[in-house]
Order: C-alpha cells, then sequence, then structure tokens
C-alpha cells in the first residue's frame, strides 16, 4: 500500500465529531437522529460490519422535552437481581438524580441489541448543560439540525425589545394589568 | 451468508493473469489417491489406477501423484496446491471417467476456490475514478468557519416563519408606509 492510498484509508475512515442541542427535543424522536451519525449510517460507505461510526456530543440534555404526561407515567424498570430488588422510577424522578440519563437510555434502546452496541454507545457524550470540556469541542466539524424550533420564553428577550413589541390590541378601560 | 461459510478462508475473486505470461507454473504440487482394494465404492478408483493413471502421470510431469491403499475405507482425492490450499475430496462410487474429469479440474485450478468465502461478487483494483469518498467531500463550505454549538445551524431545516416574526415584519413595514405617507404630505 503506497503512502497515498494509507492516508486515502485514514481519510475515508475518519471519526468526525458532530454536536446536538437537546434543548426542547423530544428524546425519543432525536435518539433515532443520534443513532444515525453514532453507527455511521449517512455514510456512503455504511456496512453494518465495517466500524465508521462517529462521535456525537449531547449538550442541553437538562432541558429535553417528552410529549404529554410523559414525564409522570414514562416509568423506569431496574432490577438488583436480588429478591424483592425490583424498582420502578418515573421519568421526572429519574431526570432529577441524572439528567442525561433520559437521553442515554432512548439511544441505548434506539440500537438494535447486538455486540456493537456497547462500543457505539462509548462514542456518545451527554453533557446535562453547555459545559463541554475544551478538547472534546475542539474536534467538533458539524452541528446535527434539531428536529423543532426552540421556542423562546418571554424572560429570554432583552427588556427594550419586550417595550417596542406591536401593540395588537386596546386593552378595555376597566382592565386591570397587574 | 450460512454459518458453515464462517470457518473458510475469506477472500476475493481474482484471475490468475500472471500465470503463463513467461512460463506456465501448474499450481497443483501433489496429488494422494487414497483407495481400498477390496471394497466396491472404491472400484472407479481403482480401474482409473489401472487404466488412465501412468497417462495422467505422464502428461502432468510437474504432479506428484501417491497412491495409499486403505482397507475398507472411501476413495478419496487429496490435493496440495503451491499456496499451501489442501483440498480433500470424497470419491465413493465414482466411476474412472468421474474421477480422471475431478483431477483434471485440480490440475486446472489456480488454488482450492470452493475453500473461499467469497467476501464481494466483484473485485476492482480501480475502485473509484473520482477518488473514494471521505466524510469531508459535498460539505457545506460555511462548516468550515464556524464555531460550534452554532445557534443558527441547529434550527430544523424546514422551520417557517413564526407569528412573532412576521408580526414584527408587519410591523416595521406599515412603520414605513407612514413615513412615505408623510412625506408625500
Amino acid at each position: 500500500m503506497s503512502s497515498l492510498k494509507r492516508v486515502q484509508q485514514w481519510a475515508t475512515f475518519a471519526r468526525i465529531w458532530h454536536i446536538y442541542n437537546a434543548a426542547w427535543q423530544n428524546p425519543f424522536h432525536s435518539s433515532e437522529l443520534i443513532k444515525k451519525y453514532l453507527m455511521g449510517m449517512y455514510k456512503p460507505i455504511y456496512h453494518p460490519m465495517n466500524d465508521c461510526g462517529d462521535h456525537v456530543i449531547v449538550i442541553n440534555s437538562k432541558e429535553i422535552a417528552l410529549p404529554g404526561d410523559e414525564w409522570k407515567k414514562r416509568v423506569y424498570f431496574h432490577h438488583t437481581g436480588y429478591p424483592g430488588g425490583a424498582t420502578w422510577t418515573l421519568a421526572w424522578e429519574l431526570h432529577q438524580k441524572d439528567p442525561t440519563m433520559i437521553m442515554k437510555k432512548a439511544v441505548y434502546n434506539s440500537m438494535d441489541g447486538n455486540l456493537q452496541r456497547r462500543y457505539t454507545m462509548q462514542r456518545l457524550h451527554i453533557f446535562p448543560d453547555e459545559n463541554v470540556p475544551k478538547e472534546f469541542l475542539g474536534n467538533v466539524t458539524n452541528e446535527i439540525k434539531q428536529l423543532r424550533p426552540m421556542p423562546k420564553r418571554l424572560d429570554c428577550y432583552p427588556e427594550k425589545d419586550v417595550k417596542e413589541f406591536p401593540k395588537v390590541i386596546d386593552y378595555p378601560e376597566d382592565y386591570v394589568i397587574r | 451468508m450460512s454459518n458453515s461459510h464462517l470457518f473458510l478462508k475469506p477472500g476475493f475473486i481474482k484471475v490468475p493473469l500472471q500465470n503463463g505470461v513467461g512460463r506456465y507454473v501448474c499450481q497443483l504440487q501433489r496429488v494422494v489417491l487414497k483407495f481400498c482394494k477390496n471394497h466396491g465404492s472404491s472400484r472407479g478408483m481403482r480401474d482409473f489406477i489401472e487404466s488412465d493413471l501412468v497417462n495422467f502421470a505422464m502428461d502432468n510431469p510437474a504432479v506428484v501423484v501417491y497412491l495409499k491403499p486403505r482397507r475398507h475405507r472411501s476413495a478419496v482425492i487429496k490435493a496440495e496446491y503451491l499456496n499451501g490450499d489442501q483440498q480433500w475430496l470424497g470419491c465413493k462410487n465414482f466411476t474412472k471417467e468421474e474421477i480422471l474429469k475431478w483431477l483434471n479440474l485440480l490440475v486446472t485450478q489456480s488454488q482450492y476456490h470452493t475453500g473461499t468465502r467469497i467476501r464481494k461478487l466483484w473485485h476492482t483494483d480501480n475502485p473509484s475514478i473520482q477518488g473514494p469518498w471521505t466524510p469531508f467531500t459535498f460539505r457545506d463550505p460555511k462548516l468550515n468557519l464556524a464555531s460550534f454549538p452554532n445557534e443558527e445551524l441547529a434550527k430544523p431545516q424546514d422551520s417557517n416563519e413564526t407569528n412573532h416574526e412576521a408580526l414584527i415584519e408587519l410591523f416595521k413595514k406599515q412603520k414605513l408606509d407612514d413615513l412615505e405617507q408623510r412625506r408625500a404630505e
């Protein structure tokens, strides 16, 4: 193999790093998206037997949005293996204990249970907020597009914009503004 | 791919085009004919040895031929190739014509073909003319200068204008219209 071909091989199979902002995103729909990048399924060279998966950094996993009343209804099951060792944890409880866990489990469950799954999971880096180590951020070369637009809360706008916002209606005279 | 293929030697399709350019080298090095002197299933092998074996050996001086009589075992041909492949061929109840045909196959083939699992049904030395794909081909050049995490790049592709933005646009337009009207007056 000539040195040119060797470098060509490195370039083709280079692992690249993606970043995904999980704020306001459904973790179960996002995991289907993240999975494709983790396993390298978006690449034209993809084959289940070649090792072409990428790294994905997920930020703001604390800000994920579960649909409907799933925070109250979704239950995570764990069994220690001892008699009476079964526990059922609600999604909101689990999220309080570890804000990365729901995202991690969603991605883990979206993939088939084969020998590669645990190694693929090692390439997923989840952070509860935007504090990502610098050496991780330096590798990132692509941003994964979010599934839904991020809404902006009123208290996130600067005060000037709020005051200058066009008046749509006239309040009635006896209307009380608190 | 079935499970019996797992223990075969994996390989690619190849054509031994280089053999015969200067001189031809027979790839079959050694062949052992194993047979029983009494049993009926070795009958064809015995006939072959009696009538055709000497001619076969004379025609192929590059191949070493061994005979190995074994009592009450079925007839077998074992072939060894120049690249180290060993092929074992059961010849139970074969006629002497069949044995000659199989031996001809062994002499003419370049390796133990049926003993390899073909990884792809095609093979080429020049897989791509425009160059193999890399993660950086067909990439949007604006990603080169972007810093991550980047809110603009994270926006969904089909995000429409929100009511909020539409209202502000309308308001700005109205203001401009008012200004023009005032100027006209």
